[in-house]
């Protein structure tokens, strides 16, 4: 087959997995002949659905021994099949790097014949890459589940990322559609991934020449609307892989249904709205200073569909606003709708000067129409600041008829890490 | 309110800003403008000085990091009218420090950096943007069309990248060109540029790329308008995954 064939092939297999972060990792110098990572990462071109485009993602094989519900590449499904040798994917990998199309790799597969021979051959790639090749750029593998700590190992050495994936939200939706991987074979990479960034971070303070593992860190993916968890059961399994992990980032990936399979809910379209408010949470865990518990609970485990998790949580706290600018700190000012780290910053920064004015706000980048509802300037409100919940609501939703309809369900797939 | 007027190159603006910060007492108030050499021209004309700019920019570095860097990629934008808010911005940041840069209710402040922020952000869309194409020589070749003159920091960062091949990077309009042969970069201008024949593998490769860049987009995804914001169509000349659309 040729290699045209197979990129076909391998690429529209790996197009799924919703990772495409390059960031996080510094690796220049010497050591290497050509490449380098840039630590804010860089966005080489963007797909037809909008997505940024910056490793070249591949499978090695679509080939898979295993048979998991919701994916097309399981061995039960009729597709044509391949698998690249390593010399192939290290070319195209060299040659698009050098024309600038890509950071650099990200690898992952389908099980050919068992993991570790799989983990191997990728390994292989990674290897050649880096030794024979001394290429600098960006690399991130995927660990097969339940391929040996040798191997998860040594793909850390070479790998800025890498990745187990959990797959689903939980150990029943594991079981029932993707009967051959266990948990234990998820999360013992997992945590052994954990320990070994940890431990190489603490000899890399004694010592610079102390090989890097995984200096990127690990991230992991789960498939969002093929199983019935509620948001709150995912969203705690992701804070506490965030704490307890040391988990870089987690991907949410709406489920698109490939196949029939009766193990499988009926979608008429790929939850994408659900995945775009989990990412929103989720962004919440991680710089917002919230916990799941209070995004969601057990009596409202789903996120709101019209309002952002912020925003939802703000009508559902009163109490905690008006918020006054020219006082509030940080993590409070982080806490108004329409206020986001930036311009959280910038309100913190410009104080500094002088007393932040209305016509200020609006120039550092506050999203008026919906922080007006909760904030004080200098102790002047800009709307009427205790209307009753439900009329909130609807003016959040259709603002306050002076301007155009604001909700837009949001089309796209958001991009992790490209707004900061 | 005093007017001074420079002759437009970078080392005139620096040398007048630093004449008029250390003699004016209120340089805030005071106005900078390109000389027009017309006849009705007010304001005082100050020479260009380049060991003074040279002086001047090297203090902003030490002592005003940010604001240094605000001001290089200010002057890539090209912009032109806005001195005066320039001359007032570092005004500023010599007087109460880097932290300035925060002051976005301050007019000057919000126009220098809004100026500069649009450098930046295009020199950074171009350290992904940029494609090179391989010669029959085996150099690599990229062409460019940006609207800032980002071609200096921009084949920096390439020198850093692509270290063992040897490339240009040519900016189309400005007709000028980045070359990094045998570990060495220099930047000139190009009289007369004849596209050179591209290598035999350069197609294949091409084709490949593309191939790529169709398959891994979700057909029931497809966006077009987020697409075109990410990736302004004016980027597209020289894209290789846009060739033939
Ligand atoms: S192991 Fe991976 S490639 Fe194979 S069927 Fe399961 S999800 Fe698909």
């Amino acid at each position: 087959m040729e290699t045209l064939d197979k990129l076909q092939i391998l690429s529209g297999a790996a197009r799924y997995d919703a990772s495409c972060a390059s960031s996080g990792s510094r690796r220049q110098g010497p050591s290497s002949d050509i490449g380098n990572t840039s630590q804010g990462g860089i966005c080489h071109s963007w797909s037809d659905d909008g997505r940024c485009i910056s490793l070249l993602k591949i499978l090695l094989s679509n080939d898979c021994v295993y048979d998991c519900a919701y994916c097309v590449n399981r061995s039960s499904n009729p597709v044509p099949r391949a698998s690249f040798i390593a010399r192939e994917v290290v070319d195209l990998t060299m040659e698009f790097y050098r024309r600038n199309y890509i950071e650099g790799l990200f690898l992952s597969s389908a099980v050919m014949k068992s993991p570790d021979c799989t983990m191997e051959r990728m390994v292989g790639v990674a290897e050649i890459l880096r030794t024979e090749e001394r290429f600098g750029g960006y690399i991130h593998l995927k660990i097969i589940p339940g391929s040996s700590s040798e191997l998860v190992h040594q793909a850390g050495l070479y790998a800025d990322r890498i990745s187990v994936n959990i797959e689903l939200p939980s150990q029943e939706s594991l079981k029932r559609l993707a009967p051959q991987k266990h948990k234990q074979a998820i999360l013992e990479p997992m945590s052994f991934i954990g320990k070994e960034i940890r431990q190489s971070l603490v000899e890399r303070r004694q010592s610079c020449r102390a090989p890097r593992f995984a200096p990127a860190g690990q991230s992991t993916q789960m498939i969002i609307g093929a199983s019935p968890e509620s948001d709150f059961q995912i969203l705690r399994l992701s804070e506490g892989l965030y704490r307890k992990m040391n988990l870089k980032r987690v991907y949410y990936s709406a489920f698109v249904p490939v196949m029939e399979d009766n193990r499988l809910p009926v979608l008429a379209a790929p939850p994408l709205l659900r995945e775009h408010r989990l990412y929103q949470a989720d962004w919440l865990l991680r710089f917002y200073g919230f916990s799941a518990a209070e995004i969601l609970s057990d009596d409202a485990p789903n996120l709101d569909e019209s309002f952002d998790p912020k925003t939802a949580w703000a009508l559902r706290h009163p109490e905690f606003f008006p918020v006054e600018i020219n006082r509030a700190d940080y993590g409070t000012l982080l806490r108004v709708p329409g206020i986001g780290v930036t311009s959280a910053r910038r309100i913190v920064a410009a104080r500094r000067f002088s007393v932040i004015t209305p016509e200020g706000l609006k120039k550092i980048g506050v999203v008026m129409k919906r922080a007006k509802y909760f904030i004080t300037c200098s102790g002047r409100p800009f709307e009427k600041l205790d209307r009753p919940p439900a009329l909130l609501r609807s003016r959040l939703l259709i603002g306050d008829g002076s301007g155009v309809a604001v909700q837009e369900p949001p089309k796209q797939l958001l991009l992790p890490g490209l707004f900061a | 309110m005093s007017r001074y007027l420079y002759d437009g190159t970078v080392e005139g603006l620096l040398s007048a800003a630093a004449r008029i910060i250390t003699e004016e007492k209120d340089p805030e108030t005071a106005v900078l403008e390109e000389r027009e050499n017309t006849l009705f021209e007010e304001g005082m004309f100050i020479a260009t000085d380049a060991a003074a700019a040279e002086v001047f920019f090297q203090r902003l570095r030490r002592d005003v990091p940010d604001a240094a860097s605000t001001f290089y990629y200010f002057v890539l934008a090209e912009k032109e009218g806005l001195e005066t808010s320039l001359l007032h911005y570092l005004a500023q940041a010599l007087r109460y420090g880097d932290r300035v840069k925060g002051n976005l209710t301050h007019p000057a402040v919000r126009n220098v950096v809004t100026v500069s922020r649009k450098a930046s952000r295009e020199l950074h869309r171009m350290k992904g943007l940029l494609r090179f194409e391989k010669l029959r020589d085996g150099a690599y070749l990229a062409r460019m069309e940006p609207d800032c003159n980002i071609l200096q920091p921009l084949a920096l960062h390439f020198s850093r990248r692509l270290r063992a091949e040897d490339w240009f990077i040519y900016d189309v309009r400005r007709r000028i060109a980045a070359r990094w042969h045998s570990g060495s970069l220099q930047i000139g201008s190009i009289e007369e540029f004849v596209a050179p024949a591209l290598s035999d593998e350069e197609k294949r490769i091409q084709t490949l790329w593309q191939a790529f860049f169709r398959t891994i987009a979700i057909a029931d995804r497809k966006n077009p308008g987020l697409q075109k914001s990410n990736m302004p169509m004016k980027y597209w000349k020289y894209l290789t995954e846009k060739q033939g659309e």
